[in-house]
């Protein structure tokens, strides 16, 4: 790699598979989705664009590119067009640190859990800037809700990562998986507690139900996106399904043991491993209902927060006595 | 090209601070705010402290421009565009802010400035949280004091009083 521009092509290669990824990623999740609640409601789904509507998908993206881009009079133009950007560029910077196996990562930081928890925490200002520009009260009250939920249930989500580097003794991705040789995390009692509070945090992190309030289509009519069409919209809708990848790639990382397998290739294993979150994460969705605003804070902040708390000190203990 | 880079960044800095101040639109000042923040956190990744940059992006973008931006909204009509930007502070603060500002400027123009060259050693963060519990120990200690005085101002402000 002598040469600059070589690198540099290198560079723009791995740009443009991240990107490629996240786009047709994002639109099977949104067929799976489909299909599991079809499933689970004794429904077919889509049927009739090709076999078992797989074709559905590229219908609807052609239809999302062609869409009209309509611009409510009374927004805030400069904050209304800014919103998706804020929510989709940090979601695809995400992907620069996730392991897909031993030498598929795009960049090993040394810091990589940090980098994803906090390129991710950026999405809480293009929800607010979204539900502001829009200009309308649903909208608006859908931000706030979101921002509220997800500066929550930050707190015990960081915590529960936090047992996890305890016990690594590391923050890079690569050699969180490592440590996991010996035998995956979530076999660890104080790690599985902390498994349980990531799962039930992050599903509250990607607004998706039981902890669905912001975009309750009953009562705020999508919230914050409710005002945006076409390409805009589809800026939320995809990084929303990739925030779900995410998040199921970070719990697959950092609780079952990445792309670590009885034989290779190891890539395999690692998308098993996070599509079996996500399908669980789709069966929840399908199965609960909706809490409330307000019992969701208390549960936020009075039982998964101190439980977190108390976690970490236990896994304090236990490293100290181990040695 | 590495001076180019870190002029391109410091000018995005340098742009969104002094327009975070002066549009009227105090949501579009907290957007800037957050921007010069990146910025920051750019300049830190730029000089290879990479886990200061993060911390950067997810304690002040992540966290404290988010509890702005919640502040912004749960304020009746701030985001009038009839509201005032200055008060009657203004030229008591323009005289403090200028003369900072020559003072900095005569300390950046006269000191000696050393050269570094760059290690080339990452520092991990066992040595960052080594010494914070060692060297640094006394203003780690007064940053949680000062944190919990915040805590306790923000109770009592918050109270309602009867």
């Amino acid at each position: 790699m002598n040469y600059p521009w070589m690198a540099l092509l290198f560079l723009v290669v791995k740009g443009v598979c991240i990107l490629a990824f996240f786009a047709v990623n994002a639109m099977f999740l949104i067929w799976l989705e489909r299909k599991v609640s079809a499933k689970i409601q004794n429904r077919l789904g889509p049927m009739v664009t090709g076999p078992h509507g797989s074709l559905q998908l590229i219908a609807d993206t052609v239809k999302l590119l062609l869409k009209e881009n309509i611009v409510p009079t009374e927004a805030d133009r400069f904050v209304w067009w800014l919103a998706p950007f804020f929510v989709a560029v940090p979601t695809v910077a995400a992907f620069l640190c996730i392991p897909f196996s031993a030498t598929w990562i795009v960049s090993d930081l040394n810091v990589g859990i940090l980098f994803i928890c906090s390129i991710t925490s950026l999405c809480v200002l293009g929800v607010f800037m979204a539900g502001w520009g829009s200009n309308n009260k649903y909208s608006l009250l859908g931000g706030m809700r979101s921002a509220a939920q997800i500066i929550s249930y930050e707190v015990p989500l960081l915590l529960s990562v936090l047992v996890v580097i305890m016990e690594a003794g590391t923050l890079s991705m690569q050699g969180i998986v490592h440590a996991q040789e010996v035998g995956w995390f979530f076999l660890k009692p104080n790690v599985l507690v902390a498994f349980l509070i990531y799962l039930i945090s992050a599903t509250a992190e990607v607004n998706r139900v039981p902890f669905d309030i912001p975009e309750a289509e009953s009562e705020l009519v999508s919230g914050y996106h409710t005002e945006y069409s076409g390409m805009k919209f589809s800026m939320f809708f995809l990084a929303e399904y990739a925030n779900l990848f995410i998040i199921s790639a970070v719990a697959a990382t950092l609780f079952l043991g990445g792309w670590l397998g009885p034989w290779r290739p190891s890539a395999v294993w690692f998308l098993l491993k996070v599509y079996g979150i996500i399908g669980f994460l789709m069966w929840v969705r399908w199965t609960l209902p909706r809490v409330r605003m307000d019992q969701m804070m208390a549960f936020a902040w009075k039982i998964l927060t101190p439980v977190s708390l108390i976690n970490v000190l236990v896994t304090g203990w236990l490293l100290v006595i181990k040695g | 090209m590495n001076a180019a880079v870190f002029y391109l960044i410091a000018g995005l800095i340098a742009g969104s601070a002094v327009l975070s101040v002066t549009v009227r639109d105090i949501f579009h000042g907290a957007i800037w705010l957050a921007l010069t923040l990146l910025g920051i956190a750019f300049l830190y990744f730029y000089l290879d402290a990479g886990f200061l940059g993060v911390i950067q992006i997810l304690v002040y973008v992540g966290g404290i421009m988010a509890l702005f931006v919640f502040a912004i909204m749960l304020t009746a009509k701030i985001g009038d565009h009839a509201i005032r930007q200055v008060n009657r502070q203004f030229w008591p603060g323009l005289l403090i802010t200028a003369t900072l500002l020559a003072v900095m400027l005569k300390l950046v123009m006269d000191g000696p400035w050393m050269r570094v060259q760059a290690s080339g050693v990452v520092t991990d963060l066992q040595t960052i949280g080594r010494s914070l519990l060692t060297g640094y120990l006394l203003p780690f200690e007064f940053i949680s004091l000062l944190l919990l005085a915040a805590l306790v101002g923000a109770v009592v402000i918050g109270k309602v009083k009867r």
